[in-house]
């Protein structure tokens, strides 16, 4: 059995502050500092939210839940499994390509719009632009993760391409590429939009670092 | 026994990191959260506490204030507290500060991006002088029907001449929620919309947290014939000279004389430090 | 010339050795012992363990020392230690008809199998206070042990299908209120949560009101037993059940007339209290509380305080209750002095305009 954070109340700590200036800061890569071992697939990034989030009183969707990522969550966790996608207060979307549709998870109810999903998707690379990469999108997720290692995102790549993003927690515009998603994946949120507050949050993860895109977020015409 | 880091345990604060970051994604919206009984009663800031125990790690350094003062009874013992649980550094000053927990004042120094302000709410229900029940008032926000509020601000007009709310003004966040800025005075409100820092909101004894991200657009309620206006003063600070700062009013003697400071203390001795240089 | 005033470090370290001081009292006469307390005390004790959510004697009596006999400054103490204590699990639903009965009355039968039981209570004493409790006393063994096991009065009304069933299981898997918020509308199992802590002065005088007429009222004390009960825990990996104790409880059953509505034939219907040790007042106040808050589920007009739950359940909590009636101590300068210069500009127009128009006054403002 792999280890979980070496130092639990600091390294939740930290990954917290982190994941609430991505929250609260849409589109804007964020370091995450601790990375604990995990499983394969879930990649280290995924695993630090669900160690910094979860337990107990959540319940989690796996998209891959193969045996060993299943027994190495729960006892870190604690987590309950959700069988459903709807049922889960946090999904972890190790295949994008072949993730359920976004209407599958719970977006809230007009009275507790906090009682719905936050995503976690693991993420070819992000930061930098799908063409500086040629075709490397829909590469490997080794091969892509080392890539985004090797160049850390800058803040508003926007000369380099990328989706340029607009709301609350963003000044002007951001930008920020989001490379592996399905195709339609922009189109299937854009449709949720039509029903804020109800919706779900986003934390997309890819080597070290975490990009959050709350539902109020919009990706505007490029 | 020992307590926990920041007293809380994990599981309290993993609970409270969850309703903090769905409270940041959708700005304004009260979250329900499983608020602990704190070793400081209801009332005296135990939801801005909870916060400030689910944000706060060893490399933070807390500032906290009461009514705009570092040096007032409550915000002493709540900076004694986390000193005590946390053995976090703690300042005077705002621009030292990485974590600001306040009641009923936002600072006069501008905040920076990298910085958080953590606010004590009493009551976090802008509507719930006009309709006392959470069920009515839920159901109010689910259809983002703020009548009742524009009525009362109206009817205000119409009795006064102009709208009688002067702390705890309703804010409208990112056209979508109305919320309480907590009882701040009016005078502070401009200073919500489009903030460079996060502000986050807790309410302990109602059980409710709120967030307002950074750059979000903050409205105060008014209308086209009556723009919102802050408060202004005839006096300056009398200890350093401000004319754009919140004042306290002193009643210095028994012949009831009054003289005018900031509330702001960190502000004021800035200033008057300045001014010595 | 003013000077702002500082040193809010100093005057509460201060304060604290006063109140060091003041509760320790004269230092010639011996401190408090705990064991004292939790057998002198044992009823404030219960209710201390009552209001603070936690089943612990001993800390209970330490709160209640440290607080000076504040009954509520203690369940306070209470609470906020217990707020951060981890979670083992949840036990099994206490088998209160399995007590180990040590009172045991009922007001709707002369008598009943097992008995009527006064047990130690105060309700005929004469009040009449009692200048010399030195004297010990000895209690002669009764002749005969009280039965194992006492029936509950209302399961033989159950027989008779005259009171409204409840099957055991039936209910809903409970929330936990000291970790989730009170959300509305709340279930009962919910309201019964927060009525068992909350404040007994509040439900007292809830449960009062609704006999003087403000709620459908017509109450029997079907039985009211307090005695020990065994707690027990089933831990998912063991698989099996384990006794980890006992703990006193009161249990007060109220019926109540019913006059059937909602598709619900005439009956009887319930009320239910419990408590935490010897509590029967809290018990009874309780059980009237709870039937009064059954209104909309049985079709019952609902017009009464006791009978609106967001205003009982949201009011009922002394720590809630205690702690900001009393954050009106703290400062508030800062809303006073916008209040101020708000009142100043109106009393300052409300001149200029009586100045312009003196007669109005006597036309009468709509």
């Amino acid at each position: 059995m792999l280890a979980a954070f070496a130092n639990p109340v600091f390294d939740s700590q930290r990954t917290f502050r982190e994941l609430l200036q991505a929250m609260a800061r849409p589109a804007v890569p964020r370091l995450l500092p601790v990375l604990p071992p995990s499983p394969a697939p879930i990649a280290p990034a995924a695993m630090a939210i669900l160690l910094t989030l979860c337990d107990a009183t959540t319940s989690v969707w796996l998209q891959q839940p193969d045996d060993n990522v299943v027994r190495h969550v729960r006892f870190h966790a604690g987590v309950k499994l959700a069988e459903q996608p709807l049922d889960a207060d946090f999904a972890l979307i190790t295949d994008p390509l072949s993730m359920p549709p976004l209407d599958a998870f719970a977006r809230g109810d007009m009275r507790y719009p906090d009682r719905s999903a936050s995503l976690i998707v693991q993420v070819t690379a992000l930061g930098a632009s799908p063409c500086a990469q040629g075709e490397a999108g829909r590469g490997s997720l080794t091969l892509a993760s080392t890539q985004a290692r090797a160049t850390p995102p800058q803040p508003s790549p926007a000369s380099r391409g990328g989706s340029r993003f607009a709301g609350p927690g963003i000044r002007d515009t951001e930008t920020v590429a989001i490379d592996g998603l399905p195709h339609d994946f922009w189109q299937q949120r854009a449709a949720l939009a039509a029903q804020l507050p109800l919706g779900i949050d986003l934390y997309f993860v890819a080597a070290q670092h975490v990009v959050a895109l709350p539902r109020t977020t919009r990706l505007l015409e490029s | 026994m020992t307590y926990n880091f920041a007293f809380l345990d994990e599981d309290t604060k993993r609970m409270l990191r969850r309703a903090l970051l769905k409270a940041v994604a959708i700005p304004g919206y009260q979250v329900p959260f499983g608020s602990r009984e704190m070793p400081l009663p209801y009332g005296w800031g135990t939801g801005g506490i909870q916060v400030t125990a689910a944000l706060l790690g060893p490399d933070d350094v807390l500032k906290v204030i009461d009514q705009g003062a570092d040096d007032t009874t409550n915000a002493v013992n709540i900076r004694r507290f986390f000193a005590r649980v946390a053995g976090v550094a703690t300042t005077e000053h705002t621009v030292d500060a990485t974590l600001i927990q306040t009641r009923h004042r936002i600072p006069e120094t501008s905040l920076r991006e990298d910085q958080i302000l953590v606010f004590q709410v009493p009551e976090p229900e802008p509507l719930r002088t006009l309709e006392p029940r959470e069920a009515e008032t839920r159901t109010l926000h689910a259809l983002a029907d703020y009548g009742l509020m524009h009525v009362k601000l109206y009817e205000d007009i119409a009795q006064y001449g102009h709208i009688a709310t002067s702390y705890d003004y309703p804010v409208l966040v990112d056209g979508r929620y109305l919320t309480s800025p907590s009882p701040i005075p009016k005078f502070d409100n401009p200073k919500m919309d489009q903030s460079p820092a996060l502000m986050l909101f807790g309410a302990g004894r109602e059980k409710r947290l709120y967030a307002i991200p950074p750059y979000t657009s903050v409205e105060s309620l008014a209308f086209e014939d009556h723009p919102f206006e802050i408060q202004r003063w005839e006096h300056h600070c009398e200890l350093c000279g401000s004319r754009e700062s919140y004042l306290d009013e002193v009643v210095v003697d028994d012949r009831g004389s009054r003289m005018f400071v900031c509330s702001d203390t960190d502000f004021c001795s800035g200033r008057r430090a300045e001014a010595q240089a | 010339m003013y000077v702002a005033v500082k040193g809010g470090e100093q005057a509460i370290a201060r304060s604290l050795e006063l109140l060091a001081e003041a509760r320790r009292g004269n230092t010639t006469v011996p401190e408090l012992g705990l064991t004292q307390i939790r057998e002198q005390l044992r009823l404030g004790v219960a209710r201390v363990m009552q209001e603070g959510s936690l089943y612990d004697e001993e800390l209970a009596a330490l709160a209640i020392r440290q607080a000076a006999g504040d009954m509520l400054e203690a369940i306070f103490l209470l609470r906020a230690y217990r707020t951060t204590l981890p979670r083992f699990g949840y036990t099994q639903p206490l088998n209160t008809s399995a007590m180990r009965v040590r009172r045991r009355v009922s007001g709707t039968f002369k008598d009943v199998p097992g008995g009527q039981v006064l047990g130690p209570t105060y309700d005929y004493t004469q009040r009449l206070l009692d200048f010399d409790t030195t004297q010990a006393t000895t209690v002669e063994p009764a002749e005969a042990p009280l039965p194992a096991n006492m029936p509950r009065v209302l399961d033989l009304l159950d027989a008779e299908a005259l009171i409204e069933r409840i099957e055991p299981g039936s209910d809903p898997e409970p929330t936990d209120l000291t970790r989730e918020p009170l959300m509305f509308p709340a279930d009962r199992a919910t309201r019964l949560q927060n009525l068992s802590r909350g404040d007994e002065g509040f439900l007292l005088g809830m449960a009062y009101s609704t006999q003087r007429g403000y709620a459908e009222s017509h109450p029997f004390a079907g039985e009211i037993r307090m005695g020990e009960v065994d707690v027990v825990v089933c831990p998912e990996e063991l698989g099996f059940a384990i006794e980890i104790g006992s703990i006193t409880l009161t249990e007060c059953q109220m019926i109540n007339q019913f006059h059937g509505g909602n598709g619900v034939p005439p009956q009887f219907t319930r009320g239910y209290g419990l408590a935490m040790g010897e509590g029967e007042r809290k018990a009874m106040s309780m059980a009237l509380v709870d039937r009064a808050l059954r209104c909309d589920e049985l079709a019952e007009a609902n017009y009464a305080p006791a009978q609106n739950q967001e205003f009982v359940l949201s009011h009922s909590d002394s720590v809630e209750a205690s702690g900001f009636v009393q954050h009106l101590k703290l400062p508030h300068y800062v809303d006073f002095q916008a209040e101020l210069s708000l009142l100043r500009i109106l009393a300052a127009q409300h001149a200029a305009r009586d100045d312009e128009q003196p007669l109005s006054a006597a036309g009468g403002q709509a």
